[in-house]
């Protein structure tokens, strides 16, 4: 009796310090917007914690449906997270001051984004989906020590976020006396210490369930831009950084030669001319960097075959198209719209839209979500895929990233329609990720409920997570003043579908 | 109670009114000013001036920002010629405003609707006599405008102190203007930091940018007048705690007048709570109508001052918050007169009945019961032993000295006063000497150069041909902030090499510079960013460039709120900071400066003196005569009717002493001998307690208040010293004529009759 007091009291105790610390600590919080979202109510620019976004019913398609209602496939959507090797000589993070569309190459949360997505993974499992799809711009600048962090954070694992010599080296130290940088050190908010802590290494507990790569610009471009090659690979893996920016380079980006519809990227831009851009040097001053030959530009094989490594199916050709199941009732297409040539705009062959073709003939009574980084209707070639869609009842959604933006649309079709869904990015606000699940009614009623997750970050804990998500909320050119969160109805909502088509 | 004794009683209570009523009207209207015309014109937080820029360029960036609440776009056209009134200028400041927050307020007529109207700053308006309704002429080309209401905005000075002469006209005028100038409001003002490293973020491109907060808008305009105010308000707190504790001894030495008659009170049966309620009552109310009118006097006399004080920095008064001060300023003179009567009447009732009415001197702390039967005992000598004899105890001055110190409480309350009231006044002096110095006198912030010339640097060497020129050197000023704290302004100074000793206030810690990279900073500087010597300095230039210096001193700067640092001329060049720039000059001892005053324009310069700490405009300056003059005449004024009132209580409690001398022969001169010793020897440790107290306590508490982070020295010269010992000589003596003639008009035999 006497133990069982003890042990009572003990256990007592024991919540209640945990309780105590709870509060106190302010750890990670639970990350389904179903229960509670992370906002600015007061719009001072700090975040607190706000009630939950319950489900809101989208009729656009068909009309709301009384249950009882089964759910048949559960599966989660991240995107666009960027991991990156923040202090990489490939990187140009001064390049925003050209203005727009050059936008955003330098962010005050970039040295976090190891431990952004490791947190987004922690939040993603605690909802329990049977897949997560990866949608695309998975790392940032094509680097092969980017992809090994991805791969050890998803699988989970030690996670080495740092690169060349042990300790931060790059734009965000203190003693960098451009200003138009943000230093945690020096500038506010102020987080003396940050960049030492963003790398060391540490432990990702990995996605329970099986994730699937779908490829992005960034994936395989240099800055999303440039296929690698030799040269770019000699600066990555150089030791020489372009750090500071200079006037000149507004000159020369000008004086390359362009097609006569110039496009805001440099998709445009002959690839020799680019190359003997780099041969020629860009200007500016450079600085020492500790090399690191884990830097080098990834190619298209050897990112396929690690992904594979990694549960990803194998590429068909030289693309990453292909399919799987999500439970017994859905099946994901999944294709690739990264341009080889070059640019960030995405590209969809005649060979990928057969490929298409088959794989939506073999879906059989299967839903389908198809999957792919920039968006068919924004993507060059896209039309043939999109025709593809319109005409297939057993379509439901079309999944993507790119945008960095919550949007949910509805496209309106003769077979009945689907949903075009975007989500948001984990390099900028809101730092959420998806959870998507497909109901359906013994009446053959089915509907496509989604919510938005936060990373697990905490709001006032002092975690790297936590403070990745405030300053990016805080950074001028992000999500916040672009409006990344969308409207309510682009995050948590329950797509009503048309009924499969009698068989 | 007498009446005579009732009113010297209320006229103290009036004069020491008068002073905490001064004195307070100043501390109220001058400390808050800023912050209550910022919070009527709804100043913004954050002020962001660069070259004109499309205003949906601008504002896309301004949006971005995250705690901004609400934002505003301005294009400022100076050196426009306006004529309104019975003025004109060639320096008109034309700000072209959008719809939304304004940051001005209103103060009379109404703002902006429309074209062809026009909102002038409130200086302007005063200074032209210009109205709303008036008729106001735009541009050489006499393009004409309504005045429609009449603005206030204390992002600057009031015109004429700022050259320019501002008024506000809607951009509807000209809708495809470029904006200059972009205002944000903040949801959380105490988050601007965080909104300014964002700032920075997003200026690039924007040519000459600038950032000022309101706590840099406040520092601004601090250049004209924030030391002086500090100084005042500081001296305005010193003063009514004296006025206070003037009042407390005076109540308190009342009382010892009147143990015999409290002897009385106890020996009839009275209970001490009731003696003691008797007397609190008694005392306040005494003291209520007294306050009252030395407090509404004090206001009075000081409100206009203040006002127009207040009205040349563009500044606002406390309106009807002074009333609930003075109120309250009421209830604590009445309380504390009340107080200051009661206690002493409380521990005295505690001595047996018999001793106090033998009159027994006020109980002081754990003393031996003794002093006070020997003072009962002295007295009775007193009363038989201090017969004419002038060759004994040397002479009448000293019989009266004997007489007034006779009963040591109430002469020590009495010294208490007049030493708290002269130590007020040499605070006075050396207060007015400091803010001539900081007025006139370019070594008080650390100058040691004595013109300024508006040169380009390659002159230097000309101008050290000038006769009379010891040596010239470059000087630049440039605007910066902290880059660990963009809400943080600050200073930076340059010299060129060889030339650091041409501003160098005292150093308080650490060394001089001697490399490019190293400053002193000012104590201020140091302060609000935590620099100590060995600190690095990270400045954020304008343009967004930074500048890093190693702090090697920390210097007592006065100059802008000691948020100042100086550095080497060659590291600003260095670092492309640009700023305003000029040839400092420092002239040979004894050298005309208008001679060299001449050199410099033959060399094409504009020559100016170089600048102390404060303006030198002449309503101004006026102000503050008249603050101090105030003040000082209330001082005055309590000088003398304690004075006066030690006199007569001494004259009248021995006026068979007085009688007896008169009989024996003692003509007026006697009698002013006797009573000039009686005022002597309250007025010579009076003079000693109030100088120690002023150097001890009062001044290094004003300059610690005004200044801790420059040091200023409020000790009193030599000069200051004879001249307060002087007027309160001067007082004593006017007392001593009208006690003395006050005395000779009493009969002898009444006082005779008393002695018997």
């Amino acid at each position: 009796m006497t133990r069982a007091c003890l042990a009572a009291v003990a256990v007592a105790t024991t919540a209640i310090l945990a309780g105590c610390g709870i509060r106190d600590r302010d750890p990670a919080i639970p990350g389904s917007t179903l229960r509670a979202t992370i906002a600015d109510p007061d719009g001072d620019g700090s975040l607190s914690r706000g009630p939950g976004e319950p489900l809101l019913d989208r009729t656009e398609l068909a009309p709301r449906r009384r249950g009882p209602f089964r759910e048949v496939a559960r599966f989660g959507q991240l995107t666009d997270t960027h991991v990156r090797d923040e202090e990489s000589p490939a990187r140009v993070p001064f390049l925003d001051r050209l203005g727009p569309p050059v936008t955003s190459t330098f962010r005050p949360q970039e040295a976090l984004s190891p431990q952004v997505l490791a947190a987004a993974v922690r939040a993603l499992d605690a909802e329990r989906p049977q897949a997560v799809l990866a949608t695309g711009d998975l790392i940032d600048n094509a680097q092969r020590n980017e992809l090994d962090q991805l791969i050890a954070i998803l699988d989970g694992g030690q996670v080495d976020p740092d690169s060349g010599a042990r300790g931060y080296r790059g734009v965000q130290q203190a003693s960098n006396p451009d200003g138009f940088f943000y230093r945690p050190g020096l500038d506010a908010p102020r987080h003396p210490g940050l960049l030492g802590r963003a790398q060391e290494r540490f432990f990702s507990t990995g996605l329970r369930a099986p994730w699937y790569a779908a490829l992005g610009n960034h994936d395989l471009l240099v800055q999303g831009e440039l296929p690698p090659s030799e040269a770019t690979d000699a600066i990555a893996t150089g030791d020489e950084a372009l750090l500071r920016y200079d006037p000149q380079l507004r000159d020369l980006l000008d004086e390359l030669p362009r097609t006569a519809d110039p496009s805001p990227d440099l998709a445009d831009v002959p690839q020799e001319a680019i190359e003997r851009l780099l041969a020629h040097g860009v200007p500016g001053r450079r600085t020492h960097v500790p090399p690191d030959a884990n830097r080098r530009g990834l190619r298209f094989a050897e990112l396929a075959a690690r992904l594979h490594d990694a549960g990803t199916p194998a590429p068909q050709g030289d693309r990453l198209d292909y399919t799987f199941d999500v439970g017994a009732q859905l099946r994901v297409v999944v294709l690739d719209t990264v341009n080889r040539a070059g640019g960030a705009a995405g590209v969809i062959g005649a060979d990928q839209v057969a490929f298409l073709r088959r794989a939506l003939a073999a879906s059989g009574e299967r839903a389908v979500v198809v999957v792919d980084h920039h968006g068919l209707e924004r993507t060059q070639g896209g039309g043939a895929a999109l025709a593809l869609l319109d005409r297939d009842a057993d379509v439901i959604a079309e999944l993507s990233g790119d945008t960095h933006r919550h949007a949910i649309r509805p496209r309106r079709t003769p077979a009945g329609g689907f949903w075009q869904i975007t989500t948001a990015s984990l390099a900028d606000w809101p730092q959420q990720s998806r959870m998507l699940r497909l109901v359906t009614a013994p009446d053959g009623s089915r509907a496509l409920e989604t919510w938005v997750v936060d990373q697990a970050g905490g709001i006032r804990g002092g975690d790297l997570a936590g403070i990745g998500r405030e300053l990016a909320f805080l950074d001028a050119q992000g999500g916040r003043p672009n409006g990344f969160t969308g409207r309510r109805e682009d995050r948590n909502a329950r797509l009503w579908l048309a009924p499969p088509p009698p068989r | 109670m007498t009446r005579g004794r009732r009113l010297l009683a209320v006229a103290l209570v009036v004069a020491a009114s008068l002073v905490a009523g001064t004195a307070l009207t100043a501390a109220v209207s001058l400390s808050g000013g800023f912050e209550r015309a910022a919070s009527r014109a709804d100043l913004p937080d954050l002020i962001v001036r660069f070259r004109g820029r499309p205003r949906a360029e601008v504002s896309e960036r301004l949006d971005a920002l995250p705690n901004v609440e609400a934002t505003q776009y301005r294009t400022e056209f100076n050196d426009v010629f306006l004529r309104g009134g019975s003025g004109s200028t060639g320096r008109g400041a034309v700000h072209f405003v959008g719809p939304g927050r304004r940051g001005y307020a209103i103060l009379r007529g109404r703002d902006l609707r429309g074209r062809g109207e026009a909102v002038v700053e409130a200086g302007v308006a005063r200074e032209w006599g210009l109205a709303p309704g008036d008729p106001l002429s735009v541009g050489d080309r006499g393009g004409s405008l309504r005045v429609v209401g009449i603005g206030l905005s204390p992002d600057n000075v009031a015109f004429p102190l700022a050259r320019a002469a501002r008024i506000y006209v809607s951009r509807d005028e000209f809708p495809g203007l470029r904006v200059d100038v972009a205002m944000a409001w903040l949801a959380d003002p105490s988050r601007a930091d965080v909104t300014l490293a964002q700032a920075r973020a997003v200026s690039f491109g924007l040519e000459d940018v600038r950032f000022v907060t309101r706590d840099g808008v406040r520092i601004l305009i601090g250049q004209a007048a924030g030391i002086v105010i500090a100084l005042l308000v500081a001296f305005s707190l010193v003063a009514v705690t004296t006025a206070g504790i003037m009042l407390g001894a005076s109540a308190r030495s009342e009382v010892a007048r009147r143990l015999p008659s409290i002897g009385v009170q106890r020996a009839v049966g009275f209970s001490r709570a009731a003696v003691v309620r008797e007397q609190a009552v008694r005392a306040a109310a005494l003291a209520a109508p007294g306050a009252a009118t030395g407090l509404g006097a004090g206001a009075l006399a000081m409100h206009g001052a203040a006002d127009r004080l207040l009205a040349a920095l563009n500044e606002l008064g406390p309106g009807a918050a002074l009333v609930w001060w003075l109120l309250a300023a009421w209830l604590a003179i009445v309380a504390l007169v009340a107080a200051a009567s009661a206690w002493p009447v409380w521990r005295a009732t505690r001595e047996p009945i018999s001793a106090l009415l033998r009159g027994g001197e006020l109980a002081v702390g754990r003393r031996p019961r003794r002093p006070l039967r020997a003072a009962a005992g002295s007295r009775a000598s007193g009363a038989h032993g201090d017969r004419f004899r002038p060759s004994a105890g040397g002479g009448l001055a000293v019989l009266g000295a004997r007489l007034a110190s006779a009963r040591r409480a109430r002469w020590a309350a009495t010294v208490a006063v007049l030493g708290a009231a002269s130590a007020t006044l040499v605070l006075l002096l050396a207060l007015a000497s400091l803010l001539v110095a900081l007025r006139d006198d370019p070594s008080t912030v650390g100058k040691r150069y004595a013109l300024t010339a508006n040169l380009s640097p390659s002159a230097v060497r000309d101008v050290e041909r000038i006769p009379g020129v010891e040596k010239a050197a470059e000087r630049t000023s440039v605007e910066a902030s902290a880059a660990f704290s963009l809400g943080q302004p600050l200073r930076l100074v340059g010299f060129e090499r060889g030339a650091d000793d041409f501003e160098s206030p005292p150093l308080a810690e650490g060394r001089r510079r001697r490399a490019d990279d190293e400053a002193e900073v000012g104590v201020g500087l140091a302060d609000a960013l935590g620099l100590r010597p060995g600190s690095p300095l990270v400045v954020a230039l304008p343009g967004g460039r930074e500048g890093r210096f190693r702090v090697t001193g920390l210097v007592r700067a006065l100059d802008n709120d000691g948020r100042i640092a100086y550095v080497r001329e060659e590291r600003l060049d260095a670092l492309g900071a640009f700023g305003s720039t000029n040839v400092a000059v420092r002239l040979k001892p004894g050298a005309d400066r208008a001679a060299v005053s001449r050199g410099l324009q033959r060399l094409g310069a504009r020559p100016s003196e170089a600048t102390a700490a404060t303006t030198r405009n002449r309503d101004f300056l006026g102000v503050l005569a008249t603050v101090l003059r105030i003040v000082a005449l209330s001082v005055g004024l309590v000088c003398l009717l304690v004075l006066a009132q030690a006199l007569v209580l001494t004259a009248r409690e021995r006026r068979p002493t007085l009688a007896l001398l008169r009989t024996i022969g003692a003509g007026r001169g006697a009698m002013a001998r006797v009573l000039g010793g009686a005022c002597a020897v309250v007025l010579v440790p009076a003079v000693v307690l109030g100088v120690a107290l002023e150097v001890l306590v009062l001044g290094p508490v004003v300059s610690s208040l005004a200044a801790g982070y420059a040091g200023l020295s409020l000790d009193p010269s030599a000069g200051h010293l004879a001249l307060a010992a002087g007027g309160l000589a001067i007082l004593g003596a006017g007392a001593v004529a009208l006690v003395g003639r006050r005395v000779e008009r009493e009969a002898v035999v009444a006082g005779l009759r008393e002695e018997a």
